[in-house]
């Protein structure tokens, strides 16, 4: 299986190596750096309506490991536990990337549950898709409810963050310390990350993804790459309702291996927050056809920012 | 075309058959589903639309279809779904991947001239009604649904939209409006009383992505077939077939996506890439 470790000799140049035990990741200049891919969550109402006379071609691991997932990864939990009934059509809610600092415990983590708090703490406008206009007109079944929530899933996420402490060092001042990201002017050193370095890790991790009912795409990705100098990685929200309207989030957090405060990491975060209407796109002249707009690499630049924030990690005590 | 344009839109489907759910150009996996099913015309079969977008293989998964079809009319069923439309198919896959393999658009128009065709429901032995998105407040009995003129590209609106387009909804008792402002959500109550005016045990229907590859919802009176394993090449879901044999006894078939070596197609690995 594709590690997504770079070249041995890049690796043992950096002083760097996998991660034990077959865990997917990368140590490297007191970081652990992690991922972990795994399959959509299921839902509970198949199994309890499975046929006693339950027949297979799959062997019997790849059923326990259905069956296991099933139990562990209900989507049901989720639901309860976030308080709504709607959740996008595939969340990979086992899937995370996390980064730790091992000597200071700062450890930075990406998960779709914390994702969708964020979502569900961001009650935006329903957004109304190019049919709805014609769907006004049409007569209405006399008993109707009209759903409101937000089921394009935008989320004001940029990533989760805890401080690690270890058991046999506790104390009580590790006991309160906590990380807050406070505003700076400090960027993230792109040309630093445009230097042809060799990438000693990479990956992309889904966190959600929901089809709109055929009306577009909301996807929440992260992708990470890890260099010999500094790691760096990409947190995007990218909606298309088809016709309507793209929004991208993006959250960008860059951290140097040469840069240190004292014994902490210096951690630099930015978000850039993008929106622009078809409407709009129309007016300047651009194609509204949504086959035009699959790639948000190529249209970010064309999107105006609604909202930007440059910050770093602060450790308060 | 001559034998599409014969069908009802409520096509009569005699049992033993096997229904599938949605495929979603995932040729080498609906192979695995032959295989797991047995091969037509051997094995009668029923696909609930749905054949193309998403996948790498549209146009191989759409033609072997409909030459089975041909060859054996008797022995398969093709009703339409959402995606066998000429808008959905230009923002969704199938557009490009015509594009891409012939260098022209023939095949596409070709194809989505044959979408019109398809029918847009069937009938099994009277007692399961088969569709692929579910119901519509146009549309309380299966006459209704005959009297569809449904040779068109699939409408933005009305019992045509609804029947390929609507899903059930567990919070909703009675029907439900999406917050996209359109498409309908129907309840429980809704099928039991289509159910129960039309003399049906259950309906069956695909278009939702389930886990397991198969769910009944309110009190087994409606199920959700799904068949494309490993939706998009990661969603690592399970899919489903639901044999029903000459008694109508159901067994679903669950099975897994087609190896990798099978697919004569490198994997998907992400390429590192020095984004910013």
């Amino acid at each position: 299986m594709d590690s997504g470790l770079g070249a041995e000799k890049d690796l043992n140049d950096a002083a760097a190596g996998a991660l034990p035990d077959g865990r997917r990741g990368i140590r490297i200049k007191g970081w652990e750096i992690e991922s972990c891919k795994r399959p959509i969550l299921g839902s509970l109402a198949t199994r309890e309506n499975r046929a006693p006379a339950y027949q297979t071609p799959l062997d019997g691991l790849r059923q326990r490991q259905i069956e296991d997932q099933s139990k562990t990864w209900l989507v049901h939990g989720w639901e309860e536990k976030l308080g709504t009934s709607h959740l996008p059509e595939m969340i990979f809610g086992e899937s995370s990337l996390n980064l730790l600092h091992m000597e200071s415990g700062i450890r930075i983590h990406f998960n779709a549950f914390d994702a969708l708090k964020g979502w569900k703490q961001e009650p935006l406008p329903p957004v109304e898709v190019i049919a709805a206009a014609k769907w006004k007109f049409r007569s209405k079944p006399i008993q109707q409810i009209i759903l409101d929530y937000d089921y394009t899933f935008t989320t004001p996420y940029c990533g989760s963050e805890a401080i690690e402490v270890k058991h046999e060092k506790l104390n009580l001042n590790d006991m309160r310390r906590s990380l807050n990201w406070e505003d700076c002017h400090q960027r993230i050193n792109l040309a630093a990350l445009s230097s042809n370095e060799p990438i000693l890790f990479y990956d992309e991790i889904i966190l959600y993804e929901d089809e709109l009912a055929d009306n577009g795409i909301s996807l929440l990705t992260v992708k990470v790459r890890v260099m010999p100098s500094s790691w760096f990685l990409l947190l995007r929200f990218w909606l298309r309702v088809d016709g309507v309207l793209m929004r991208l989030r993006d959250t960008r957090i860059y951290c140097s291996f040469s840069g240190y405060n004292g014994s902490q990491p210096v951690l630099l975060r930015e978000s850039c927050w993008r929106e622009a209407t078809i409407q709009s796109f129309i007016v300047q002249g651009l194609p509204a056809d949504s086959r035009d707009y699959h790639d948000p690499n190529g249209i970010s630049q064309m999107l105006p920012i609604t909202a930007q924030k440059i910050q770093r990690l602060k450790i308060s005590s | 075309m001559e034998i599409l344009v014969e069908e009802s839109n409520v096509q009569r489907v005699d049992a033993p058959v096997t229904i599938c759910g949605d495929i979603h150009g995932q040729f080498y996996d609906m192979k695995e589903l032959f295989k797991v099913g047995g091969d037509c015309p051997k094995t009668n079969y029923l696909f609930l639309g749905d054949f193309v977008d998403r996948g790498f293989y549209s146009v191989e998964t759409f033609l072997l279809l409909l030459a089975l079809k041909v060859r054996y009319p008797d022995r398969i069923t093709l009703i339409r779904g959402n995606h066998e439309s000429r808008q959905i198919t230009q923002v969704y896959g199938f557009y490009d991947e015509c594009l891409r393999k012939y260098g022209s658009v023939n095949v596409w128009r070709y194809c989505t001239d044959i979408f019109d065709y398809l029918s847009l429901s069937a009938l099994i032995e009277n007692k399961i009604f088969s569709v692929h998105g579910g119901l519509s407040p146009n549309i309380t009995t299966l006459d209704q649904i005959r009297t569809i003129d449904r040779k068109q590209e699939v409408p933005h609106d009305g019992a045509m939209c609804d029947l390929l387009w609507s899903d059930p909804e567990d919070v909703v008792d009675g029907w439900g409006l999406s917050p996209r402002g359109a498409g309908f959500l129907f309840g429980g109550n809704i099928v039991s009383s289509f159910n129960r005016s039309n003399n049906i045990d259950y309906i069956c229907r695909a278009h939702q992505l389930v886990m397991e590859g198969y769910k009944w919802m309110f009190n087994n009176q409606i199920v959700t077939v799904w068949s494309a394993p490993n939706y998009c090449y990661r969603c690592g879901n399970v899919a489903a077939i639901l044999e029903l044999d000459e008694n109508l006894n159901k067994q679903f078939r669950v099975f897994d996506a087609a190896p990798q070596e099978a697919r004569g197609v490198p994997s998907k690995k992400p390429a590192p890439d020095y984004f910013l």
